[in-house]
């Protein structure tokens, strides 16, 4: 095996490995959970991380969990728990909003179904 | 045999070229380009605003974001009921003393816009009811838990008739009120004039495909290269969605429900959507959603649709000009106009009843 052929046989590696990761991974790793305090992002976690995050917001702490491809408000101040209430996130466009705490989470992925909502 | 070496090499080398190449152009493929649908969330006017553009490049839909950021946040402070240095605020103050005071032209076109709803609604639309929202205590960001007001301090105010009509606008750009009990609270409007302008500033900037939703008030303006914008319309009571349509074109929309801004008390729910005739929450609709030519028509109509009672609506939509409405009643039950039956979607059969009216 010569030089070239080595590198012939990286290279063909390389590509296997990058189009498996795009044609195999592309929509999954593009499904993100969007944290906003006061309009400004705070973070932005692939919907496959698994973990907790504390959000500091003007009211005190939101907690939003992602677990397996979703995401929720888990607990955040407000009377009205209306954070809590939207349950799990997971489709695009999905979104939760804890008012006093001024947070939004929102779900940022390409199965979107609805471009925004009336209520 | 060197010679041919070399050559093997050569080819090699070229292959090796060949497919590097191609591996370049493999991966700006799968670059992702921007996507055309760019959007923010701001948290303004005392609500969600969600603002999105279809195939405007990320810088220049930011700067549009940024100034409508601006702008919304002066709209916040300018038409502000009860913050008390807000000019609403301190005409409301001047109104109280027998005085005139200065508006705004944003806050004279309001009232402008509020008084000829008031009147094509029969007063069920009227915003000089600030002081009954105080005395229910839906002035202030977060009502702290207690019971709702004494039934001698809602008709105390009722019995004072505050209306927009006895407000008017003078020359110099002044407004009087002949009754000192209006306080003007343009809650059931001020959302939808703010995305009327808020798309007029995107069109300016030369956007043509975006959505402006300002709490539940939206406007859509274009469509997503060719594709309709869909809107959903979120389940009053419960999770999910009641029901779809799409827009495209110029449309706007508005859902006023009894579950915004709310109170549990003795195992009653009190909402902030009062009747100016009663003092009291609006009863009879959990929600009403309108389609309209402009967003502040929607969020009047939507409003003063809200307020009205299961035999007065379909004629209060004729007076207020509209034709698509869908109304959810107490129980749950959907009554729609034609014109809104033929654009709702519902996923499957809905769990619900549903009547179509006459028209309106």
């Amino acid at each position: 095996m010569t030089r070239a052929d080595r590198l012939l046989l990286a290279a063909s590696l390389a590509l296997l490995a990058a189009l498996y990761r795009g044609l195999w991974f592309g929509d999954r790793q593009a499904a993100e959970v969007r944290i906003t305090v006061e309009g400004r992002e705070f973070a932005r976690i692939s919907l496959f991380e698994n973990r907790l995050v504390e959000v500091p917001g003007p009211a005190g702490i939101t907690v939003v969990e992602i677990r397996d491809g979703r995401a929720r408000c888990l607990s955040s101040p407000g009377p009205q728990h209306l954070c809590e209430r939207a349950g799990w996130l997971a489709r695009g466009g999905d979104s939760a909003v804890g008012l006093p705490n001024r947070v939004s989470i929102e779900i940022l992925a390409p199965d979107r179904r609805f471009d925004t909502f009336t209520y | 045999m060197r010679g041919s070496d070399k050559r093997g090499g050569w080819r090699q080398w070229l292959a090796l070229g060949v497919l590097l190449g191609g591996l370049t152009m493999i991966g700006f493929a799968f670059r992702e380009p921007p996507d055309p649908l760019q959007s923010r969330r701001l948290m303004t006017m005392g609500t969600v605003v969600d603002l999105s553009t279809y195939g405007v490049p990320p810088d220049e839909a930011r700067e549009a974001f940024d100034a409508l950021e601006r702008r919304f946040a002066g709209w916040h402070h300018e038409w502000h009921a009860w913050a008390p240095e807000a000019p609403l605020a301190r005409a409301n103050a001047a109104f109280a003393r027998g005085e005139s005071a200065e508006l705004t032209p944003d806050l004279a076109t309001l009232l402008r816009h509020a008084q000829h709803y008031a009147r094509a609604s029969g007063g069920l639309f009227d915003p000089a009811i600030g002081r009954l929202l105080a005395l229910w205590g839906f002035q202030q960001d977060e009502r702290p838990p207690g019971p709702p007001p004494a039934g001698e301090a809602i008709a105390e105010l009722v019995n004072r008739h505050p209306e927009v009509g006895a407000v008017s606008l003078e020359a110099d750009g002044r407004a009087r009120s002949i009754n000192p009990a209006v306080a003007l609270d343009f809650g059931g409007i001020a959302k939808g004039y703010a995305v009327d302008l808020a798309v007029a500033e995107l069109r300016a900037r030369g956007v043509t495909n975006a959505i402006v939703n300002a709490g539940g008030n939206l406007r859509a303006i274009g469509d997503k290269a060719g594709q309709p914008w869909r809107i959903g319309i979120r389940n009053p009571r419960g999770e999910g969605v009641l029901g779809w349509f799409e827009l495209a074109g110029d449309a706007a929309v508005s859902t006023s429900g009894d579950y915004e801004r709310f109170f549990d008390w003795a195992g009653v729910r009190y909402h902030h959507i009062l009747d100016p005739r009663s003092g009291y929450p609006a009863i009879g609709a959990a929600a009403v959603t309108v389609i309209a030519d402009s967003a502040e028509h929607a969020d009047a109509a939507s409003s003063a649709l809200l307020i009205a009672g299961p035999s007065e609506w379909l004629a209060l939509a004729r007076e207020l000009g509209v034709e698509a409405v869908l109304r959810v009643d107490e129980r749950g039950a959907v009554q729609m106009t034609p014109a809104m039956a033929a654009r709702v979607h519902f996923d499957g059969a809905p769990g619900w009843p549903v009547e179509i009216t006459a028209a309106p």
